[in-house]
């Protein structure tokens, strides 16, 4: 299913509108079907990361569940040395926040196509693949670099899901002093900003603008919302209940309507059901 | 169908809904064939484009005229719009004083019945069963016709009774005519006159079969009044129609003529005349032959007279004197029903006039009998009884005159629940005369007493005392529906029909009917067979039932017996026997608690009943010594397992048919656990299950014992619940305890685990049984998701090494569960800290404010920590109260399974959808085996109105009447933004959790289809015992209608042996027989199974392009269904070009999914487990 414009030119590299670059990618050297592997320069005008310099970085769209970073890596090889390869479910920006997790907590990765951002080691190795011709494809599978699918990776899988406990604890335990540190210095901090807010003897209290991370003051909608309701629960439960006769009236007066509005609801049900003919009894 | 486009959506609810049920869907499940349907339901849109806006009721519509059709459609067209918005009434409509008639008709609304909606409903019943103007026009021309015809019949010569040379071949005489010859003197006359009787005349003649009675008297010329005797009234009756067959056969204005008899009296017969042309199925014209009123004295038809002699019958010369002969109540009571239904009529007409709602209130109750199959067959409560009643109650003033339809029925329902008719007779009569039999006399010859207002007839002589119980017991049942405000009353008494497959809980036929003769002559029956005309069959009925009912006593609350149909038979042929009526079905409502119960105890062996027990047990009844020292008479049955338990009933039934009926058991079909089959375990002795699960919950209750017993954790234990199916009962295939084959797997030397070996069969599957274990909590847990995380492992780590070091097993530590290896079961525990879901709700916004937002990730711990475990628990309860919950839920989610559903209609759902049919069985009563319930669950999935109403779930009965209506508000005020199939609980009433995900609306009528079609099989399976019998026919999918199969390789499906029709081969999986191991051990393999590894991976990689079916029991395809949407080509884009591959046209870039590719990693993604991949459409562009 190569573009039809393209077919008659062998050997060539195939570009399509968009400005990406089709290469062809099949898993051994005896598939008959073919994937394509969309390339394409790294250019991001916001992006100022070091991870993925501007001039050196491919992007490539439409990478298959059973290539691996280590795959790719050395399917892009052939082009020039590889520093780095990071695939991601979706395009987009990197983003790393938090403390870092060890393999163990991190959540489960999706097995689906990817894209990826190779990142070469010279800016050279971007024309070259740029330029490599669409009907030589590249192979996932060769003999130098057999990569398990089906049964074997599962069972690969399997082997490797093994956890010896002391490591986890040792994990557990690594994060938890980090962790209580962590919230030892925010305590600290937070102890400071609540003697800044502090009343003087005047009645008057310094506002600063809150850091990051501090909990301000409840001026939420929310709580706005909850004081009202108490007070509404308070005055209520102090009340006295159809005591008064216009309170009676009332009551009366609000039955009636209640049954209206039932009246109707029913009429417009019926309606409704009719409407799906849903009376028929057999 | 423009317009209707435009807003597809809110269209398939509506119309599309109804419509996709009456497509024309060649969908045969036998061959596994869905046709040319290409999967109708993904491209519903497409569907709704191609179907005309009204075809699908046209066919149904029994009013073909133009006109009308075209009026219909405009209406239907309209209905399609009509969506339900809430009400909003402005301030001034609702405070606006009220009129008198006003209040006058909202307290009627709100006293007189749980809402006024009932009354509505009601009303709109009424008019789809009335006959319509039309056809009443119909109706009279045709009557008027067949009069004009039938008074020109000729004259013929008088001959003798016994000769037929008159009538030409071509028309038969509708007689049994056995003995073959009787006295008597017959010809051929014009009728004396021809009146309309019944139900047409008296305006309460209901659609559908609609059957009216006309009335042709014969000449008295042509009766003698000693014709009584000997049947000769009768087969001069029958000689009489057979003239008239014989004059009508050749006139043009007579659609089709058949003979009938009514109420399947073979004395009664009558002619069945249908108009010419197309409205030939609209109405049937039923010609009775009746002797002049008053021909014949009706003090000859006393019940103690007889009016058969035995020597005529016979044919042996006996020296009986007339007053030794036996009586014959039947026959009389039949040749006496004909000379009074003119006089019936002018009774009940005058009862009508003075009672406006009589009409209306006898249609309600003629569709409630019709609903409970109790309004035709021999011995029925027809129409007409069903008018004498309310006559009945309107003349002893239990209801006035001035009541409406609906206080009839309710009236009606009241006094048939209250009154026995089998002990206390009742009479119309106000002053019989002096010949008239009196009540009690009446009692000896029947077991149903209702005298007409002659006082001379027993309307009710039929009818048999089981028939008269069942109808009491439906009508206390919807007295108590109606009582109960959350049960929609006008849904189960009028609109729910219940045949008896669906609603006994056990049914038994008796096949070949010809055995019932050798029983009369065993039960010594020969004047009951003399008073019956050789009617075989309901001679020996009755004994046959008061047998079982003795045999059966403590055992059912109810038995039933179905009612044979009138048989039908055309002019030209001879009238059937009685053996070739359809086989006899009996109907038993189990009492859960004591239905399988295997040892019946009698009285002490020197009491006088005890002779009476060994009467009935005869061989089987012995002397018994038991634990408290009593000796008594016992007979004990067989069964060790659950299974064979539930089939004791069978063993009593065949056992005292063979003893007192001499009916063998090749001729009784009982059908109580015929689709039980399917979940039989394969290794077992012959069990469903039951007892494995029993193993699971006790193993399951001693780990949780040793939990909450564990000393040395930082905080406390404050609750251990389980959260797996198998620990409520449900689970199809319960976990079983192995012993492992070590040899058979590789080793991991640092964790002491197995490992699956590669070049071997995948090992056995090992399914982890969820348990949460819920910590206190306390200020020493972290308020921050990460940390609890790894809080939470620490406790798996401190839990398995306490595990270890008291109890000696075998315990895996990860950072989301422990997997602890115990009697050869594994458990997976999962720590919970309850205020987790708040934490990872809770975020900072950037100003440092806390933002509390849900989310998908909290939901789901939610329900994995939270409602899974509750619901859990709450099923193990039913269980605990309906004993065959367990085997009902997994004789439902085998079937979803199978048919490749289990991931639309989870097993929760499944487990829920089930408890509703126990929780709210109306109609019905909780089901008692776990057939019938698996019966009603595939009618409520097929049936339930999803579109318009929750489905509520009355767990633990929290709900009030309140609640439900607070539930079905809300559902109705924001029914668009809920999930297709809403289910409430009282845990969740405004959201349906369980069916957030799924299934989606496609899914969900394809699943309401595949169930209609099941049902239909399954019960024509069960009730026709003539069928290939093969349950498992409903359990193989149709894969026509996928695109793709994935074939997989058994040797790699770990679950084989559950599969439908498993294979012949098995393979080794590193299983030995034998007890389950020892605590301690290397961990085996947990949760290994290639197939659903396969199938995750599959559905993460091309879950955008395709949706992937499989059955997780043991199935060895996948099926995969391109979804239409993704192979419409879409423009490039970098966030969607997955497994697609471009095209060039211009300068537009388009994509396509790359097929060949996909394909080619389908093989490669599943190497090893996949055997080939069959492409089966070659259209791959829509």
């Amino acid at each position: 299913m190569a573009p039809s414009k393209k077919k008659h030119a062998k050997n060539q590299a195939c570009v399509i509108p968009g400005g990406f670059t089709v290469l062809s990618l099949q898993f051994s050297s005896d598939s008959a079907a073919r994937h394509s592997l969309y390339v394409k320069e790294h250019r991001v005008r916001a992006e100022r990361s070091s991870h993925r310099p501007l001039d050196r970085t491919l992007f490539v769209l439409n990478i298959p569940p059973y290539c691996s970073e280590d795959v790719v890596k050395d399917l892009f090889s052939q082009f020039g040395s590889v520093q780095s390869v990071e695939l991601r479910d979706h395009p987009g920006s990197s983003q790393e926040s938090g403390p870092k997790l060890s393999k163990f907590f991190k959540p489960a990765e999706k097995q689906g196509f990817k894209v990826g951002y190779v990142v070469f080691q010279i800016s050279s190795s971007l024309p070259a693949v740029k330029s490599h011709p669409h009907d030589v494809p590249l192979v996932v599978c060769t003999e130098h670099r057999p990569v398990k699918t089906g049964l074997q990776k599962w069972i690969q899988q399997y082997t490797n899901s093994f956890i010896q406990p002391e490591q986890l604890q040792q994990k557990v335990d690594s994060f938890m002093e980090d962790y209580d540190k962590r919230k030892e210095e925010e305590a600290e901090r937070q102890k400071k900003e609540a003697e800044e807010e502090q009343e003087d003897e005047e009645g008057w209290v310094k506002v600063t603008r809150g850091h990051k991370g501090t909990k301000a003051r409840p001026h939420s909608e929310a709580a706005n919302q909850r004081t009202l309701q108490r007070e509404i629960t308070k005055k209520k439960r102090k009340e006295l209940l159809n005591f008064y006769t216009w309170q009676h009236r009332n009551t009366q007066k609000e039955h009636i309507a209640e049954l209206r509005k039932k009246f109707e609801e029913d009429k417009q049900r019926i309606a409704l059901l009719r409407a799906q003919r849903k009376f028929r009894p057999y | 169908m423009h317009e209707c486009c435009s807003h597809a959506y809110s269209l398939l609810f509506t119309s599309h809904w109804n419509r996709l049920a009456n497509l024309s869907v060649s969908y045969i499940l036998c061959g596994g064939n869905i046709g040319n349907s290409y999967y109708s339901a993904t491209c519903i849109i497409c569907c709704l484009q191609m179907i005309p806006s009204d075809s699908s009721r046209q066919e149904e519509d029994e009013e073909n005229e133009a006109p009308v059709k075209a009026k219909r459609s405009k209406a239907d067209h309209a209905g399609e719009e009509v969506v339900y918005h809430p009400v909003k009434l402005s301030r001034n409509d609702l405070y606006r004083p009220p009129t008198a008639e006003e209040l006058n008709q909202l307290k009627e609304a709100e006293s007189l019945f749980h809402c006024s909606l009932l009354k509505m409903q009601m009303e709109e019943l009424l008019k789809e069963v009335a006959l319509s103007e039309r056809r009443k026009r119909q109706i009279d021309s045709f009557i008027q016709t067949v009069t004009k015809l039938i008074q020109t019949v000729p004259d013929s010569p008088e001959v003798e009774v016994s000769d037929l040379s008159w009538l030409s071949g071509a028309v038969k005489v509708p007689f049994l005519l056995v003995p073959k010859t009787t006295k008597g003197k017959f010809h051929m006359a014009p009728p004396s006159s021809i009146d309309l009787i019944g139900s047409y005349p008296l305006g309460t003649c209901t659609k559908p079969n609609v059957m009216v009675d006309l009335a042709v008297t014969i000449p008295n010329d042509v009766l003698h009044p000693k014709d009584v005797l000997n049947q000769r009234y009768p087969r001069k009756r029958a000689l009489y129609l057979a003239g008239l067959a014989q004059h009508l056969a050749s006139s043009s204005d007579i659609g089709t003529m058949q003979y009938s008899c009514l109420h399947g009296n073979r004395l009664r017969p009558v002619l069945l005349l249908t108009p010419p042309g197309k409205d030939s199925s609209s109405f049937t014209l039923r010609v009775h032959a009746c002797p002049a009123p008053g021909f014949f004295k009706p003090s000859r038809f006393h019940p103690q007279r007889n009016n058969i002699r035995t020597e005529w019958y016979t044919g042996l010369q006996t020296s009986q004197s007339e007053s030794s002969e036996p009586p014959t109540p039947h026959y009389n009571s039949s040749v006496l029903g004909d000379l009074l239904p003119r006089a019936h009529l002018q009774f009940l007409s005058a009862v009508s006039s003075q009672c406006s709602a009589f009409t209306d209130g006898v249609a309600l109750l003629k569709v409630w009998l019709r609903q409970r199959e109790l309004d035709q067959g021999t011995g029925c409560f027809n129409g007409f009884l069903a008018s004498m009643l309310l006559a009945y109650l309107l003349i002893t003033h239990r209801i006035s005159n001035s009541m409406t339809a609906y206080q009839l029925l309710r009236n009606a329902l009241n006094f048939l629940a209250s009154t026995d008719l089998t002990v206390n007779g009742i009479s119309l009569a106000k002053d019989p005369d002096s010949t008239a039999p009196s009540i009690s006399e009446f009692h000896d010859a029947f077991q149903v007493v209702f005298v007409d207002p002659s006082g001379h007839l027993n309307m009710c002589a039929d009818i048999t005392a089981c028939t008269y119980k069942q109808l009491q017991h439906e009508a206390s049942l919807s007295m108590q529906f109606w009582d109960n405000p959350t049960v929609d009353g006008f849904q189960c008494l009028l609109m729910t029909p219940k045949p008896m497959i669906r609603t006994s809980d056990h049914v038994f036929q008796l096949c070949e009917l010809v055995k019932l003769q050798s029983s009369c002559k065993k039960l010594n029956l020969l004047s009951e067979l003399m008073d019956h005309s050789g009617d075989y069959i309901h001679t020996a009925l009755p004994f046959i039932l008061s047998l079982l009912q003795q045999g059966l006593s403590q055992r059912i609350h109810l038995l039933t017996h179905s009612l044979s149909p009138d048989p039908k038979w055309s002019v030209e042929s001879e009238a059937p026997k009685h053996k070739a009526q359809p086989p006899l079905s009996f109907g038993l409502l189990l009492r859960a608690e004591l239905s399988s119960t295997v040892l019946d105890r009698g009285p002490p062996a020197d009491s006088p009943k005890a002779a009476e027990f060994r009467q009935l047990w005869g061989p089987r009844s012995e002397l018994r010594r038991f634990q408290d020292g009593d000796i008594t008479e016992a007979v004990l049955w067989h069964g060790e397992s659950i299974c064979q338990k539930r089939l004791v009933p069978k063993q009593i039934i065949t056992h005292l048919l063979q003893l007192h009926a001499d009916i063998p058991e090749s001729c009784v079909r009982y059908v109580g656990a015929m689709v039980d089959d399917v979940i039989k375990t394969g290794s077992e002795v012959s069990g469903t299950g039951e007892e494995e699960s029993l193993v699971v919950v006790q193993s399951y209750d001693d780990l949780s014992r040793k939990l909450w017993r564990l000393e040395g954790l930082p905080l406390t234990i404050t609750a251990v619940q389980g959260a797996h199916p198998a620990l409520r009962y449900t689970q199809v295939f319960p976990p079983r305890p192995l012993k492992l084959e070590y040899s058979f797997f590789d080793r991991e030397k640092t964790s002491r685990s197995l490992v699956p070996k590669e070049g071997k069969p995948c090992p056995v599957y090992i399914t982890p049984i969820t348990v949460i274990c819920h910590m206190e909590g306390s200020g020493k847990w972290p308020h921050d998701r990460l940390a609890i995380q790894h809080i939470r492992a620490a406790f798996h780590i401190q839990l398995g090494e306490l595990l270890r070091k008291h109890h000696n097993y075998t315990c895996r530590p990860c950072p989301t569960h422990l997997d602890v290896w115990k009697d050869g079961l594994v458990f997976r525990i999962q720590v919970a800290y309850h205020r987790e879901p708040q934490v990872l709700r809770e975020s900072l916004t950037a100003e440092g404010l806390l933002v509390v937002r849900d989310n998908d990730e909290a939901q789901a711990l939610e329900m994995a920590t939270i409602h899974k475990p509750l619901l859990t628990s709450t099923l193990h309860g039913l269980q605990q109260q309906h004993p065959c919950f367990g085997a009902a839920c997994r004789l439902v989610k085998r079937w979803l399974s199978a048919q490749l559903f289990s991931d639309d209609i989870t097993e929760d759902t499944a487990d829920l959808l089930v408890a509703s049919l126990f929780l709210q069985p109306a109609p019905f009563t909780a089901p008692s085996s776990p057939q019938v319930a698996f019966l009603r669950f595939l009618h409520l999935l097929s049936s339930f109105d999803w579109r318009n109403n929750p489905l509520i779930v009355n767990l633990n009965n929290q709900l009030t009447a309140v609640d439900y209506t607070e539930i079905k508000n809300g559902f109705m005020a924001t029914r668009e933004s809920l999930p297709v199939m809403f289910i409430a609980t009282p845990k969740d009433k405004k959201l349906s959790m369980w069916t957030k995900r799924s299934p989606s609306i496609q899914m969900l009528q394809r699943v309401i289809m595949v169930a209609a079609e099941s049902l239909k099989v399954l019960e024509h399976q069960l009730i026709d015992g003539s069928q290939k019998q093969d349950v498992r026919v409903i359990l193989r999918p149709p894969l026509e209608a996928y695109d793709v199969v994935i074939h997989l390789n058994p040797k790699q499906v770990p679950l084989l042996d559950q599969a439908v029709d498993p294979p012949a081969i098995t393979f080794s999986r590193g299983v030995m027989s034998g007890s389950a191991a020892q605590p301690g051990g290397p961990l085996p393999v947990i949760d290994y199974n290639p197939v659903s590894l396969y199938l995750g991976e599959l559905r993460e990689a091309f879950g955008d392009l395709a949706l992937f079916f499989c059955d997780p029991c043991g199935g060895t395809v996948i099926t995969v269904l391109w979804k239409p949407k993704a192979f419409i080509p879409t423009p490039f884009k970098t966030s969607q070009v997955s497994a697609r591959s471009v095209e060039v046209t211009g300068d537009e870039t388009k994509t396509v999914p790359n097929v060949e590719a996909i394909l080619e990693d389908f093989r490669i993604m599943g190497k090893g487990l996949v055997k080939s991949v069959e492409a089966r459409t070659e259209k791959w562009s829509f």
